[in-house]
C-alpha cells in the first residue's frame, strides 16, 4: 500500500485559505471518487470538497475551526500500489488459458 | 441543460440561465427546485456546496435557476426585471418549461418541492404561498420575517462606490461586501435589484404558504434571528437550528442537507 | 556482468564479495529510477507534460522527481500536446535534453505535425547543426480497459518518419536501461512505454543492461520464431511453454527496437528455426508485421519452410476496455499463426 497525500486545492479567485468547518470522512473510512470529503468556508462562501481519489483515510489535516492554506496537506490517502492511472484497470496476471494443440512437427530436411 | 429559457413572460424573454439535473437513478419522487440567495448564484449556492449533489443521490430530479443580475442569468436594466412579483412569473414559466404538474395525490412524480436560501427563502414562501395547487413541501435556509434588502440603504452604497465613503449601516455593508466578491456579479444589476424589492418588501404574513415548512437556520445567522417569528405564521412549520453556523457557512451543512431531505420525503 | 579479469598464471584471483546490482523493481519504478538518473546525470534534462510535475504523472512515472529535481527541470504543461513537443523542439535547439510526455497514445495526434515535420527533419534540415536529443515517453498498446484514445499502437506511423527512432521496452530490466540509453542519444527516440506491463515486477540488474541496440532472444527455440515487442511479448513467452507442452520449441525474438529494426537478428533467427510468426497489437493492414515480414523473406527466402504468419490487431479503431480482449492477440490466435506455418507444405 502506499500514501497519497492531497492538499486543498486553489479555491480559485485569488483565495488562498479556508477554515475548515466540518469532515464527512474519518481516518479509517474507506471513501469512493467524488464523494463529499469536508465542508470548508472561505471569505467568500461555503464549499464541500469532493475526493479526487478513491481510497482509505489515513490522515485527516484541521480540525473544524482550523484554517488551512491552499497548498498545504488536506488529507492522505492510503491505495493499492497497483493502482492504475486515472482511467483503466491493472491487468492482473493469471496462468494462460488455451483451447488450441499443436501438432508436433516433422523436420526432414 | 443549461440554456436560457426563450419563453416571453409577460412579454418579455427573461433569459434566465435553468438547468436540470437528473437523479443518479430513475426514481418517482417530485422535481426539487432550487432558489439562490442574494448575490450568491447557483453555482455558488448549490453545487459548490454539494446540494445538487445530495439530492440527485437521494433521487430527485433538480431543477436550478439563476436569479436575474445573478450567476449566468441576464443582468437587464430595466428596475421591472428584478421585482419579486415579476420573478415569481418567471419561476412559473421554469416549472412549466420543466415540465412540473399540478399536484395530483394519485401521482407521487406530481408537482414540486422547493428549497431556498436567504432570498431565495423569501421568494419561496411567496411563491409558495401564491401556487398552493403545485408546490408539495418547503424548505427555507437562513430565513427571517425582516427584509434586509428592503432596508438596504441604497443610497451609502451609491456614494460608497462612487467615492468609497464609509457605510456605516453595518447589514447594508455587509451586502455590498458580499455582491462585490464574486468577480462576475454586475454589482449595479444587483443594486437594481436592491431597488425592485425596495418597491415590494417582504412581507410575510399577507400571504402565508399552506404546504409543510422547514425552517433551518446556523445558531449564528444574525440575518435569521426573526426565523420563530415566520414560523409562527404557519400551522405547519418546524424550525431546525444549526449548531455553531452562520448565514454564509450554514449552507454546506450536511444536518441541513440530511434534515431537508427527509422533511421533502416525508 | 563485468568482464573477469585476466590474471597471471598461476596466481589464485582474490575473492571479492561482487557488489549486488539486482532490484526487484516494476516496470514503473525502474522507468522512475531512469528518469531521476537521467536528471542527475545530466543538467540538461527536462522532464515535461501533463500532470507529470506535481501528481508524478497518471502511471506514477514521474513520482517525486519534481520534489527532488525542482519545478524548473520537472513541470507541468497545459493540456496541449503541439505545445508539448513544440517546446521540445526549441529547447533541444537550445541545448537541453528534453524527455517530454505524451500523457495517453491516442494524445499523441495533435502533435503529429511537430513530430514528424519537426523533431524528424531538423538534424537533416539543418545539415546536422541541430541534432533533436529528445525522448518522447508514449504510454502505449491496450491491456487496461482504457476508454477511446486511451489504448493506441501507433508503432507504424513514427516508424514510417525518417530522422526518427522508435523502442518499446518488454520488462522492468530493459526498460530501465533502454530508458536510459535513449535519454543520452543525440538523436529523437520515440519510447512507447506497454502500459499492460506497468506493474509487473522484474530483476534489474542496474550495472549491467548488455547491448542496448538492436533486438535481443528472449527465448531460445529450434522450430519457430516468434517475433514482438512491448506487451506482446511476455504473451509470447506465456505461448512458448504452452508450445513446449506440444513439443515445439519456440524462439521468441524480443525486436526492441522498431526503428531501425534489426535485420540481422531475423535473419539469424528464422534461418535457425525457417519459421516466423509476428504478432502485434496494431493493425494488420500496413501494420509493422509487414515490413518484417519483407525482412525476413528477403533475408531467408531460401531456407523458409512457410510465409510469415502476421498474429494482429483487426483493421478498426482500437477498440474500448470491453472489447479489447477480441482485438488484442491471444495465446489461442498465436498458437494458430503457429499451427499454421508447421503444417504449411510447399505445393
Amino acid at each position: 500500500m502506499a500514501e497519497l497525500p492531497f492538499p486543498l486545492p486553489d479555491l480559485g479567485e485569488g483565495l488562498i485559505e479556508a477554515t475548515v468547518l466540518e469532515w464527512l470522512v474519518a481516518v479509517g473510512d474507506t471513501v469512493e471518487r467524488n464523494q463529499p470529503l469536508v465542508e470548508v468556508e472561505t471569505t467568500k462562501s461555503a464549499v464541500e470538497l469532493p475526493s479526487p481519489q478513491a481510497g482509505t483515510v489515513v490522515r485527516v489535516h484541521g480540525e473544524p475551526g482550523e484554517v488551512v492554506k491552499v497548498g498545504d496537506p488536506l488529507i492522505v490517502f492510503e491505495v493499492p500500489d497497483n493502482t492504475a492511472g486515472i482511467v483503466g484497470t491493472v491487468p492482473q496476471d493469471h496462468a494462460p488459458k488455451r483451447r488450441v494443440r499443436l501438432s508436433p512437427v516433422a523436420d526432414d530436411d | 441543460m443549461g440554456r436560457h429559457r426563450d419563453h416571453l413572460v409577460e412579454g418579455i424573454d427573461p433569459h434566465l440561465f435553468v438547468e436540470e439535473h437528473s437523479p443518479a437513478e430513475e426514481s418517482t419522487f417530485r422535481p426539487v427546485l432550487l432558489l439562490h440567495g442574494f448575490a450568491s448564484s447557483t453555482k455558488l449556492n448549490w453545487h459548490d456546496s454539494g446540494w445538487v449533489r445530495a439530492l440527485t443521490d437521494a433521487g430527485r430530479r433538480v431543477i436550478t435557476v439563476d436569479l436575474p443580475g445573478h450567476g449566468q442569468s441576464a443582468s437587464p436594466e430595466e428596475r421591472d426585471a428584478y421585482a419579486p412579483s415579476r420573478i415569481r412569473a418567471d419561476l412559473l414559466q421554469v416549472l412549466q418549461d420543466s415540465h412540473v404538474i399540478p399536484l395530483d395525490e394519485s401521482q407521487p412524480a406530481s408537482g414540486v418541492d422547493i428549497i431556498g436560501y436567504s432570498l431565495g427563502s423569501r421568494l419561496a414562501w411567496e411563491f409558495g404561498a401564491t401556487q398552493p395547487d403545485l408546490v408539495h413541501r418547503m424548505v427555507l435556509g437562513g430565513p427571517g420575517s425582516a427584509d434586509p434588502l428592503a432596508d438596504f440603504d441604497l443610497a451609502a452604497a451609491q456614494q460608497y462606490l462612487a467615492d468609497g465613503s464609509v457605510i456605516h449601516d453595518p447589514s447594508t455593508a455587509d451586502l455590498l461586501r458580499m455582491a462585490r466578491l464574486v468577480p462576475s456579479h454586475d454589482v449595479f444589476a444587483l443594486l437594481t435589484m436592491v431597488e425592485a424589492i425596495k418597491g415590494e418588501p417582504f412581507s410575510a404574513a399577507e400571504a402565508v404558504p399552506q404546504m409543510p415548512l422547514l425552517l433551518v437556520a446556523g445558531e449564528k445567522d444574525d440575518r435569521a434571528a426573526t426565523m420563530p417569528e415566520l414560523a409562527a405564521l404557519s400551522s405547519h412549520a418546524e424550525t431546525l437550528w444549526l449548531p455553531g453556523r452562520t448565514h454564509t457557512n450554514s449552507v454546506t451543512s450536511r444536518a441541513f442537507k440530511t434534515a431537508a431531505i427527509d422533511f421533502l420525503n416525508g | 556482468m563485468s568482464e573477469q579479469t585476466a590474471t597471471a598464471e598461476g596466481t589464485a584471483p582474490v575473492p571479492t564479495e561482487p557488489e549486488s546490482h539486482l532490484e526487484h523493481l516494476s516496470m514503473q519504478q525502474a522507468l522512475n529510477r531512469a528518469l531521476a538518473e537521467s536528471l542527475a546525470e545530466n543538467s540538461k534534462t527536462l522532464i515535461f507534460g501533463e500532470d507529470v510535475g506535481r501528481l508524478g504523472g497518471v502511471f506514477r512515472i514521474t513520482d517525486g522527481l519534481q520534489q527532488r529535481f525542482g519545478a524548473d527541470r520537472v513541470f507541468d504543461t497545459p493540456l496541449a500536446e503541439s505545445g508539448i513537443l513544440g517546446m521540445s523542439v526549441g529547447l533541444a535547439m537550445a541545448g537541453f535534453h528534453p524527455i517530454p510526455e505524451v500523457q495517453f497514445d491516442g494524445f499523441a495526434y495533435p502533435a503529429v505535425n511537430q513530430i514528424i515535420c519537426q523533431i524528424g527533419r531538423m538534424n537533416y534540415r539543418s545539415r546536422g547543426t541541430l541534432p533533436m536529443p529528445i525522448t518522447l515517453r508514449v504510454p502505449s498498446f491496450g491491456g487496461i480497459r482504457a476508454p477511446e484514445h486511451h489504448g493506441e499502437s501507433l508503432e507504424s506511423l513514427f516508424a514510417h518518419v525518417p530522422g526518427l527512432k522508435v523502442v518499446s521496452p518488454s520488462d522492468p530490466h530493459q526498460a530501465y536501461h533502454l530508458l536510459k540509453h535513449a535519454a543520452q542519444r543525440p538523436d529523437p527516440v520515440i519510447f512507447m512505454e506497454p502500459k499492460a506491463r506497468y506493474w509487473q515486477k522484474g530483476q534489474v540488474d542496474t550495472a549491467d543492461g548488455g547491448t542496448l541496440e538492436g533486438a535481443r532472444v528472449a527465448r531460445s527455440g529450434r522450430h519457430v520464431t516468434l517475433i514482438a515487442w512491448g506487451a506482446m511479448v511476455a504473451r509470447c513467452l506465456q505461448v512458448a511453454e504452452l508450445a513446449a507442452e506440444d513439443g515445439i520449441d519456440v524462439e521468441v525474438l524480443d525486436l526492441r527496437w522498431l526503428k531501425p529494426i534489426d535485420a540481422a537478428a531475423l535473419a539469424l533467427s528464422v534461418s535457425k528455426t525457417r519459421r516466423a510468426v509476428v504478432v502485434h497489437e496494431a493493425p494488420r493492414t500496413s501494420g509493422l508485421g509487414a515490413e518484417i515480414a519483407a525482412l525476413v523473406t528477403e533475408q531467408c527466402f531460401n531456407v523458409l519452410k512457410a510465409p510469415v504468419e502476421r498474429v494482429t490487431g483487426f483493421d478498426v479503431p482500437y477498440p474500448s476496455g470491453d472489447l479489447e480482449d477480441e482485438y488484442v492477440p491471444n495465446i489461442d490466435r498465436i498458437l494458430f499463426g503457429i499451427q499454421r506455418v508447421l503444417e504449411h507444405r510447399r505445393g
